[in-house]
């Protein structure tokens, strides 16, 4: 379904850029991020398994934070915060999972890439209002997460432009607009639901997977 | 057998090095030379693209680090490959701008759980990368960063992919990168920290590698800064000298 790269950003989310302020000044950063931090998701990620997500035994907790996808049309290279948004096609809900890290420092390939750890909902033609709605995460059916991209420092329009000062999103490529710092965990066995109004919704429920 | 992926009437089809590499075969038995091919990146379309950095214990010291644990591995976007007799483009600023010459394994058959005895099975083939490195870009977050190791075409990649079955011990080859004919960097993929079995068991243990991924596996010392024109050639024994031309960036 994605026939290219499928790109996330980390430290998009302002109340998390406020709180680590003062971390951004010490090593191993010693100043603030400039260019927007890009990580990669592999295709092993997007692996079905009917719904089902294996967790490696040894992986107590995962976060899971939900997000918006958004799928290129045509690509975006040196483009202006204007017109970016004309290459966005499409756009669904997507899970973001990733085993618990603190530390930025490092590129996060172990954390983020695990197969199955990009669950994405149906998607829907691009339309610009959903950038505005917010998105609720339930595990076992209690609603423990909601937010709105309204968060991010950079909105979509913006982190398009930037990304595409230095490198090429392409038709077919997926960006990940940004992840809530505060997003829930789950444990094996967990079900979790991810809701946005006008987008299709995305359910998975995690198993225990076997031991490494 | 080498295969190259080219461009030929306007598509991307693989053919087979003949003739001591002077021709290329093509599936329908069709015969082009190799000196007028229009050489693609030997790639599958959206196929993942491990790089290791720190991989090579001579350049880790050389840039003054202690040896890490655990790998560091970083990820590539198919916008980064260039093919064989490609260019690069040098942006204005990028005064340290770098090339590494690096072994690619390629996986041949799906790997989860595997161990480092079994791992070389599972390759498919091996090529050469240039992994251009821009150290003006570098940022502390999720470093290497995108805006460094993600630019489009910064990673000229082939000529070719030399079956594994060809390749007896690929931790027992020499590498090199010469730069306008002068060697800047050498090397051999003994000295990496983590080899490519280790590499793949590794990957492997959290997740699926698919066939047609591919793992750079890192760099030797010699850190040489180019300058727009210069010629930079990768090459590596038993598999082939990669060509790339580094140019200016193009004026609107």
């Amino acid at each position: 379904m994605i026939a290219g790269n499928i790109y996330g950003v980390v430290l998009n989310d302002r109340p998390q850029l406020a709180q680590m302020a003062g971390d951004f000044a010490m090593p191993p950063y010693k100043k603030p991020p400039e260019a927007p931090v890009l990580y990669i998701k592999t295709r092993n990620c997007l692996a079905s398994g009917g719904g089902d997500i294996a967790l490696d035994t040894g992986l107590v907790q995962v976060e899971v934070a939900a997000t918006l996808g958004l799928l290129f049309g045509r690509a975006a290279t040196q483009i202006s915060r204007e017109n970016a948004l004309d290459c966005v096609s499409g756009i669904c809900l997507a899970l973001d999972i990733s085993e618990p890290e603190a530390s930025y420092y490092r590129p996060a390939v172990r954390q983020r890439c695990r197969d199955g750890f990009l669950p994405l909902g149906d998607f829907s033609a691009f339309d610009p209002k959903r950038l505005g709605a917010s998105i609720g995460t339930s595990v076992n059916g209690a609603a423990v997460h909601a937010w709105s991209p309204e968060r991010l420092a950079r909105d979509a329009a913006t982190l398009i432009a930037d990304i595409s000062s230095f490198m090429t999103l392409a038709a077919g490529d997926l960006l990940l607009i940004g992840l809530p710092h505060d997003a829930p965990r789950a444990d094996p066995g967990d079900r979790v639901d991810v809701t946005c109004d006008g987008l299709s919704p995305l359910a998975i429920r995690f198993k225990s997977g076997r031991a490494a | 057998m080498k295969r190259a992926r080219i461009a030929h009437h306007g598509s991307a089809v693989w053919a087979e090095l003949v003739d001591q590499d002077n021709t290329l075969r093509l599936g329908n038995g069709e015969t082009i030379p190799a000196a007028d091919a229009h050489w693609l990146a030997p790639v599958t379309p959206g196929a993942s693209i491990f790089a290791l950095g720190l991989n090579y214990a001579d350049h880790v010291k050389e840039l003054g680090f202690k040896t890490k644990e655990p790998p560091l591995i970083f990820l590539k976007g198919m916008n980064t490959l260039a093919g064989h007799r490609g260019t690069t483009v040098r942006p204005d600023d990028a005064n340290q701008m770098h090339p590494e010459c690096e072994l690619v394994a390629i996986i041949g058959k799906p790997a989860r759980h595997v161990t480092a005895d079994q791992a070389l099975d599972l390759v498919g083939g091996y090529t050469i990368a240039c992994d251009y490195a821009i150290r003006e870009y570098l940022e502390n977050y999720y470093r290497p960063n995108l805006r460094v190791k993600n630019r489009d075409g910064t990673t000229p990649l082939g000529p070719w992919i030399v079956d594994a079955a060809d390749i007896s011990d690929p931790q027992a080859l020499r590498l090199r990168t010469l730069v306008n004919g002068n060697t800047v960097q050498e090397g051999t993929t003994q000295d990496m920290v983590l080899d490519v079995a280790g590499l793949i068991a590794y990957l492997s243990q959290t997740m699926t590698l698919l066939p047609g991924d591919m793992i750079l596996t890192g760099t030797p010392q010699g850190v040489h800064f180019c300058a727009a024109g210069d010629e930079v050639i990768c090459e590596i024994e038993g598999i082939g000298r990669l060509s790339n031309r580094l140019i200016a960036e193009p004026k609107p």
